[in-house]
C-alpha cells in the first residue's frame, strides 16, 4: 500500500476491508487467564488445605499469597506469546474491571490475614464470580455468565462449612467458575479457526 | 453542493490507517504494517502526518526488550473520519 490518491468507490472499500480484516482478527476470544487463575487457586487451596490439616499450624496460611505470585508471571508470560498488535476497548474494559477486584481482592486479604477475623475465602469468592460474571456480561459469553452468578451462590459454602472444608469448597468452586469456562472458552475458539 | 473531502485521509494508506484504528482502542506498528502491506519507512511518514494533524495519538515505549510503538485514534480524528464518509456518501448518493 502507498500513499495514493483515491477515487471515492475505492475509499468506501478500502474503509470496509480495513475494519473487516481487524474484526476478523478480535474475534479470538481468550480463556487462558479464567485457566491461570483458577489452576493455580485450586493447587495453591490443596496445598494450603494440606499442610493446615496436618499440622494445624496456622503460619501455612501465608502459601495463599502464593496465588498471586505464580499466577500474574504465568499471565504476563502467556500473554506477550499471544500479543497481537491490537487492544480493544472491550478488553481494556475488561482489564479495568479485574484490576478493581484485584486491588479489592489483595487489600482485604491483608486485613484478614494480619488485623481482623473476617470470612475471607467467602468475600474472595464473591468478589472473583462478580467479575467472573461482569466478563461474561461484557464478551457475551453464557458459560461464564452462569458460572460467575452461580458461584456467587456457591460462595455461602465457604459460611456453611468449617474452616478446613471451607478450603476445599473455594477451590470447587474456582473449578466451575474458572476451569470449565475457560477450556470451554477455548475449545470454542479452537474450533472456529479449524 | 459536494463537500470537500478531507485531503489528510484521501489517500490509500492513511485511509487505511484511520479504518484500522477506527475499530479498536489501540493498534501497534506491526500490526499496521503488516495489515496494510506497506513499507516501515513509508506507514512512519504517513503516520506522523496523522500524529502532526491530531488525528493519531503515537505512544513509543517497550514491550520486553523490543521497542514498541503504539497508535490511537484521536477524537479530532474520529470527528475527521466521520466527516470524510459523510463526504463519501455525498459523492456516492448514498443517504
Amino acid at each position: 500500500m502507498e500513499e495514493k490518491p483515491l477515487n471515492e468507490k475505492e475509499s468506501l472499500e478500502l474503509i470496509t476491508r480495513m475494519i473487516k480484516n481487524t474484526h476478523q482478527k478480535l474475534e479470538e476470544g481468550n480463556g487462558i487467564p479464567f485457566l491461570v487463575w483458577g489452576y493455580t487457586s485450586i493447587i495453591v487451596s490443596i496445598l494450603v488445605w494440606y499442610q493446615l490439616k496436618i499440622t494445624q499450624d496456622y503460619l501455612w496460611n501465608l502459601l495463599w499469597f502464593l496465588i498471586p505470585l505464580i499466577g500474574f508471571p504465568i499471565q504476563m508470560l502467556l500473554q506477550r506469546k499471544r500479543e497481537r498488535g491490537i487492544k480493544t476497548y472491550l478488553e481494556k474494559i475488561i482489564k479495568y474491571v479485574w484490576t478493581v477486584i484485584g486491588v479489592a481482592g489483595f487489600v482485604v486479604s491483608m486485613g484478614a490475614m494480619f488485623y481482623w477475623k473476617i470470612p475471607i475465602l467467602f468475600i474472595i469468592i464473591v468478589l472473583m464470580a462478580t467479575g467472573t460474571a461482569i466478563t461474561g456480561l461484557i464478551i457475551q459469553f453464557k458459560p461464564i455468565i452462569i458460572s460467575g452468578f452461580v458461584s456467587i451462590l456457591l460462595s455461602f459454602g465457604c459460611l456453611i462449612f468449617s474452616h478446613l472444608y471451607s478450603i476445599l469448597v473455594f477451590a470447587l468452586v474456582f473449578f466451575l467458575m474458572m476451569v470449565i469456562p475457560g477450556h470451554i472458552l477455548n475449545f470454542k475458539n479452537r474450533k472456529r479457526h479449524v | 453542493m459536494f463537500k470537500e473531502l478531507d485531503p489528510l485521509l484521501h489517500s490509500e494508506l492513511r485511509l487505511a490507517v484511520m479504518s484500522i484504528l477506527l475499530s479498536v482502542a489501540e493498534a501497534d506498528f506491526v500490526y499496521i504494517r503488516e495489515t496494510t502491506k506497506a513499507t516501515a519507512g513509508n506507514l512512519s511518514v504517513q503516520i506522523d502526518k496523522l500524529s502532526e494533524a491530531g488525528y493519531v495519538e503515537v505512544e513509543r515505549g517497550f514491550l520486553g526488550k523490543r521497542t514498541r510503538t503504539v497508535c490511537k485514534i484521536t477524537p479530532k480524528g474520529v470527528e475527521a473520519f466521520n466527516n470524510y464518509v459523510e463526504a463519501l456518501k455525498g459523492y456516492l448518493n448514498i443517504n
